[in-house]
């Protein structure tokens, strides 16, 4: 079973895992004995990870600086994979995704097509949710890098199937011939796709949207979803869905964001008129000390005396905020206060996204209906 | 016949009317639905069609005053008479469908407007107030009782209209949506999802009962939570079982799956737990009790001891069992049930790791959630909602300070819908505020660095 769709325990041999380093750096590693993960912050023998409970922290000493570095053995999710993934693609992040899969009630009995495949991050949440994904990506190169991923991780094995086609053109039917992973036996003559969702990722959507109504599912409600950038391709979609009898069409845009969670240090007005106090007191009393010295002796005891009188009122400074000093944020001699900071950098437009619904066949079984009815009827 | 799929009898669905609003029905067989003063239907004309069918409410050959569809009297106000159901080939939601300017003749929308003359801009309307329409409220009332179609009604308001021909096209369509949503007869059956549930339930004004949750919210909280098929995942919900629903939906699809693996223990701080909600889903009471384990707080945390059950009952093998007689046999098989519903509580508070902790509740979490997590194994996520940032902040600061939990990260989502109209997109002008505030981290196991 793929490492997305099972929960395991125990880190083993061969296991793809995820070594966090730190927020920004969580890398996708398959475990071998033989190998190291190098960091700056120590070098991490697998050997030593196989073998540990997944939600590990793995530590080591560095010989140099004889300092404890570490990291955590994570079992992949989509959303982590999402954050560790190589980068094909602009990706689909955590809210964009999960508000998509939501609306288009996506469940164990979902079918989903995907297009464009892109760097992979979508399908992975796709899978781990639907029942059976149909992912299309119409770039040789990346379509060929999905496959390998998709089947390093035991996706295509379950329940994904990666073709290698520009659906705009060619649309979504897959068949004999078809660079596809679909299994040749399954292909023949044309595969039952019956879609209930579908997401398009496409430059041009509106290509796409004709040819959905072959593949996507002829009984019950069908959702769609297309995800641009520019509102001049939302006009242009929303014009073919109207065309091809997608209702209920409805824009939205997501806006995602993360939290810091910081401290600020209580600074208090009393504390400040203290300080303000503190300064003025010890300015008089300089000068005082000064004066009487300058009538007492010449300018060398002058000198003295101030080093000395120095020395001591610094330490009796009075200082509440610690000015000067390196304070740490929390350090416990101050009060803080817990605050929430927004990343420095926040993702303020993804893409539009255009839902729409479809309704293939509006008619009923009325003999099965009526037999339905009798067999109620008859019981009671 | 497949709830998932079709309108099925007794399923919960969501009927939304020609106002938007949604209503929640039960479908029982031979029975009818009132949905006010859009009309009634029955129950049989309905099933079987695909979910997300549009009806209209017609009556057919009737003149006021029959006895069959008696007309509403001031006296009999409630009683809607029940009409015929017929399914709108052509679904003019007009959300969906307001046309260009340009190509407005050319659809069949919105007929109603396709001979009607409009005017550039609305230098000459002016504002008469209710003087400009000719036709009094007793009137309409009059044409309501003769039962004539709405979309005639319409037309006959809009030719009384003393200057509708001084509004812009995009006026004329505004004025045409608030009429049909006033006096159009159309329906639409769909299936109840969770995000359809949460809508309904915020329409009615049970924000605070679902503390303020939104859909995009809801969704992330599932994905991050990384809520599937066949995990065991330790919950307290505090919405009235919304949470759990939605998390059901996930996990098993809408209906009962003979295959089901997955289990959601749900803790609970009052005596019994609230899952008012999934009354409304397509899950059988027999999976439920399968699937959703639930356990009050004060069960989780001071278990009874395998000891305490056991001196209480202790299982007989098979062959005594058989030797009872019939009444012993009958307290045997009632303390049995008794004695395995306690092994089972025993299992998913003690012996199991979970999956991932989902909590949307109103306790102190600084305090909760460090001991929740002692059930939960490592590399799995941890996620909480909350109505409230500051809440969530104040246990980020606690979850850092605590080894176990790996990079805590309140999360925010909003989702901004636009007016979806061509040539007209642009924001919506007012929406809901609110949605709440997430926090997730992963439960992870500090080594000490002394070793």
């Amino acid at each position: 079973m793929s490492c997305f769709s099972e929960y395991r325990d125990i880190v083993q041999e061969g296991e793809l895992v995820l070594l966090w380093v730190s927020r920004d750096n969580i890398r996708p590693v398959v475990m071998d004995h033989k190998e190291t993960f190098n960091t700056r912050y120590g070098s991490f023998a697998h050997a030593d990870i196989i073998g540990k409970p997944y939600g590990s922290q793995i530590g080591v000493m560095t010989k140099s600086s004889n300092k404890f570095g570490f990291v955590h053995v994570l079992q992949p999710t989509p959303e982590l994979w999402t954050h560790s993934l190589p980068h094909r693609t602009q990706i689909v992040y955590t809210p964009d995704s999960s508000y998509i899969m939501q609306r288009l009630n996506c469940g164990p009995r979902s079918v989903v097509i995907e297009a464009g495949t892109g760097s992979g991050s979508f399908s992975h949440a796709f899978a781990r949710s639907v029942q059976k994904v149909y992912s299309y990506e119409f770039h040789e190169v990346r379509y060929q890098q999905a496959f390998k991923e998709f089947e390093d991780h035991g996706l295509l094995r379950e329940n994904v199937t990666l073709t290698h086609r520009d659906v705009c053109q060619d649309g979504f039917t897959i068949k004999d011939g078809d660079t596809t992973s679909m299994p040749l036996q399954e292909r023949e003559p044309t595969a039952e796709i019956g879609a209930t969702a579908i997401f398009l990722d496409l430059p041009a959507p509106w290509d796409a949207i004709p040819h959905l109504s072959k593949v996507i599912a002829q009984e019950g409600k069908v959702g769609l979803c297309c995800f641009s950038p520019c509102i001049e391709q939302v006009d242009k979609t929303l014009e073919v869905m109207e065309k091809h009898g997608w209702i209920n069409v409805q824009m939205v845009e997501i806006q995602g964001r993360r939290y810091e969670s910081r401290r600020q240090m209580v600074r208090t007005l009393d504390d400040a008129l203290n300080r303000l106090r503190d300064i003025k007191r010890r300015k008089l009393e300089g000068t005082e000390r000064r004066q009487r010295a300058l009538e007492a002796v010449g300018p060398e005891a002058v000198a003295e005396e101030m080093a000395r009188v120095r020395a001591v009122t610094e330490k009796s400074k009075f200082n509440p905020f610690g000015k000067g000093s390196r304070v740490k944020e929390g350090d416990e001699h101050y009060t803080w206060k817990q605050v929430t900071k927004v990343e420095a950098e926040i993702k303020s437009h993804t893409s539009y996204l255009t839902f729409a619904f479809k309704v293939m066949d509006r008619t009923r079984d009325s003999d099965k209906v009526d037999k339905i009815l009798a067999s109620i009827n008859g019981e009671s | 016949m497949d709830p998932l799929k079709e309108i099925a009898f007794d399923q919960h669905v969501i009927v939304t009317l020609p106002s938007e609003k949604g209503k929640i029905v039960e479908l029982k067989a031979n029975g009818s639905v009132s949905l006010g003063k859009f009309g009634a239907f029955y129950v049989n004309d309905v099933v079987g069609y695909p979910l997300g069918t549009k009806f209209e409410i017609y009556y057919e050959d009737q003149v006021a005053g029959t006895e069959e569809y008696a007309p509403l009297t001031k006296r009999d106000t409630k009683k809607v008479p029940i009409g015929k159901v017929r399914v709108l080939e052509r679904d003019t939601s007009l959300a969906s469908s307001a046309p260009n300017v340009s190509t407005r003749e050319g659809t069949a929308d919105n007929v109603e407007l396709a001979n009607v003359k409009s005017s550039e801009n609305n230098r000459d309307l002016i504002n008469l107030g209710s003087e400009i329409q000719k036709m009094s409220a007793s009137e309409i009332e009059e044409l309501k009782k003769q039962s004539m179609s709405s979309n005639e009604i319409i037309s006959r308001i809009i030719e009384s209209h003393g200057s509708f021909d001084k509004k812009t096209v995009h006026s004329q369509e505004k004025y045409l949506k608030r009429k049909k949503q006033k006096f159009n007869k159309e329906f639409t059956i769909d299936y109840l999802s969770s995000s359809a549930l949460l809508d309904f339930l915020i329409e009615k004004g049970d924000i605070q009962r679902v503390l303020d949750l939104s859909e995009e919210t809801m969704g992330m909280l599932l994905n991050l939570a990384n809520v599937r098929a066949n995990g065991t995942y330790l919950c307290m919900d505090e919405t009235g079982g919304l949470v759990v629903y939605a998390m059901m939906e996930r996990m098993f699809g809408g209906t009962d799956c003979a295959d089901a693996v997955g289990t959601i223990v749900v803790l609970h701080e009052n005596e019994h737990a609230n899952l008012d909600l999934l009354k409304f889903s397509n899950y059988s009471e027999q999976f439920i009790g399968e699937r959703i384990v639930t356990v009050s707080l004060l069960d989780f945390f001071e278990p009874a001891r395998v000891e305490e059950i056991e001196s209480r009952f202790q299982p007989l093998p098979k062959e005594e069992v058989f030797a009872l007689k019939a009444g012993k046999k009958n307290t045997y098989y009632r303390k049995l049930k008794w004695y395995k519903t306690q092994m089972r509580l025993l299992k998913y508070t003690t012996d199991v790791a979970h999956d991932g902790l989902v909590v949307a509740s109103t306790l102190y979490l600084p305090e909760l959630i460090p001991l929740l997590s002692d059930r939960v194994h490592g590399s799995r996520p941890v996620v909480c909602y909350s109505q409230f940032k500051e809440t969530l902040l104040e246990l980020s600061h606690v979850l850092y300070a605590d080894l176990r939990f790996l990079a805590p990260t309140i999360y925010e989502t909003r989702c901004r819908p636009y007016q979806t109209i061509r040539g007209k997109l642009h924001p919506l002008m007012t929406m809901r505020g609110g949605g709440g505030y997430l926090l997730c981290a992963h439960r992870v196991i500090p080594t000490d660095p002394e070793k």
